[in-house]
């Protein structure tokens, strides 16, 4: 497991945490849109930062479960994983 | 100028998810032919409890009713109110396309006795056995049983007026007649009902302290009301929705208009004061008539609450004709529910699809498993009873001490 979370890591969460089911390279594609387009709710974004900070032991930020976008989220939370390391 | 009709509200669609049947249709089938389907519980973790015999729905598969988010993020129970929805707006046809420029036009009410018990008792494990960072943030919505409303009004656009009763077993009936009186208020649709999901370990323990529930080992004789072998109820799983519309607009749109919601009344006498619910039971009658504006006499079946108690059987028995005159003596009864199980809200429910049914096929299902009574009633026992039928009384009681009455006609009856 790298130290980065990836596009793929975020899918497969999206998926556990909230139903979600969407494939890397779309999910890729959607870098920029709004988590509410890929049918992620505030509730789902909490849940797939909880099963993070479960993974790597460590915190997230707490604007983490308010980001907007996968890119505004993966920037959050991996800069996050870097400093705590 | 002319008075303008007063709105009325009519059922236009029936969605059934039962222990006897997946769909409404299986479900009549079986109700009509007095199958039962009580048997062993069969529900993980729940083998080992003294809860014995129980109402499950065995062909039901979640996943190809209901999208994979709706999996995760509710319970078992919102699972089937959902497809009940579906199945009643379809057999409405009422798609999309109707509804879907006009959403503050459609609203839903549900009831729902104990909500989201498996999903709960999933996330509470996580919580006692790994810690809090391990609950789930969907067990916020998901074990509430205000849940299927909201998932039903979110997942199909609905933005009308939507609703959650608490009113205990009654309240199955309640949301029919609170979806009745939107409709009469100037909304066009409402998807209303109930559904249940009380057969996981948690939610079982719960019931085992409910003197009234049956733990009878023979599926056959574990719930006979209205007999010398009543021993208490069977719980059951399982529900359905229909949908309730105003009946000019659903006639002009071409709508089948299957039944009128012609009254309803509910009273309240006090938790398991079974011998006190004969008054409150009458009492809900003679209101739901009154409001309806029907006569003792134009009653054509009766669907009983049966809950399988002695008292509270008898105590019914006795409503019955305080309310109904001799005519409660003459009128039939039935009591399908003893083919299924009780499922809390949900069996007025489905009660109401039975009778629905009833009208609409002129014939009385049946009431499996009881067939020696002791009380001065004519129940329909061992099979259906071809019958003229117009209007149809359903009753319903709580073990917390509702009681509820809701008339219904027959949907041609009044075409004028």
């Amino acid at each position: 497991m790298s130290d980065r979370i990836t596009v793929e890591e975020l899918a497969e969460l999206m998926k556990k945490a909230a139903g979600i089911t969407v494939v890397p390279e779309d999910l890729q594609q959607q870098y920029n849109s709004g988590f509410d387009a890929l049918g992620i709710d505030s509730l789902g974004l909490l849940g797939i930062v909880g099963e993070l900070e479960n993974r790597y032991g460590t915190p997230m930020p707490p604007d983490a479960e308010r980001s907007k976008t996968p890119r505004q989220f993966l920037d959050l939370v991996n800069s996050a994983l870097m400093t705590g390391a | 100028m002319s008075e303008p009709h007063p709105r009325r509200a009519a059922i236009t669609g029936i969605g059934v998810v039962a222990p006897n049947g997946a769909t409404t249709e299986n479900f009549w089938k079986s109700t009509k032919e007095g199958i039962s389907v009580l048997a062993p519980v069969t529900r993980e973790g729940c083998e080992h409890l003294p809860l014995r015999v129980a109402g499950e729905v065995r062909d039901f598969e979640a996943s190809s009713a209901v999208e994979e988010r709706y999996l995760v993020q509710t319970d078992r129970f919102t699972h089937f109110a959902m497809a009940a929805a579906d199945l009643a707006l379809d057999d409405a046809r009422l798609g999309q396309a109707d509804t879907g420029d006009s959403p503050f036009s459609v609203g839903v009410v549900t009831a729902a006795g104990s909500g989201g018990g498996e999903f709960g008792q999933r996330e509470l494990q996580r919580l006692w056995g790994k810690g809090s960072r391990f609950v789930g943030p969907y067990q916020s919505i998901a074990w509430f049983y205000a849940a299927s409303t909201g998932q039903i009004s979110i997942r199909r656009g609905f933005k009308g007026p939507c609703s959650v009763v608490a009113a205990d077993e009654a309240g199955g009936l309640d949301a029919i007649a609170h979806a009745a009186r939107a409709v009469r208020r100037g909304t066009d649709v409402i998807v209303a009902g109930a559904t249940e999901a009380p057969l996981a370990p948690y939610s079982v323990v719960c019931q085992l302290g409910y003197e009234e529930l049956s733990t009878v080992e023979d599926p056959e004789r574990a719930y006979r009301p209205f007999t010398e072998g009543a021993c208490g109820f069977v719980p059951a799983e399982g529900g359905a929705m229909l949908v309730v519309e105003e009946e000019a607009s659903a006639r002009e749109r071409g709508a089948r208009v299957r039944a009128t919601l012609a009254g309803h009344a509910a009273t309240f006498t006090g938790a398991s004061r079974w011998e006190q619910s004969r008054e409150g039971l009458a009492e809900a009658i003679r209101a739901a008539l009154d409001e309806a504006g029907c006569a003792p006499e134009e009653i054509d079946v009766v669907f009983a609450d049966a809950l399988g108690v002695p008292e509270a059987d008898r105590a019914e028995a006795l409503a019955i004709v305080d309310a109904l005159g001799s005519h409660g003596r003459r009128v039939p009864v039935t009591a399908p529910k003893t083919g299924i199980g009780r499922g809390y809200c949900a069996a007025p429910v489905l009660d109401t699809a039975a009778a629905v049914l009833a009208l609409e096929n002129h014939l009385i299902p049946p009431t499996p498993n009881v067939f020696d009574i002791c009380h001065d009633l004519d129940l329909v026992s061992a099979r259906a009873r071809a019958a003229e039928l117009r209007t149809a009384l359903v009753l319903s009681r709580g073990l917390m001490g509702s009681n509820s009455a809701l008339v219904l006609r027959h949907g041609a009856a009044d075409a004028s």
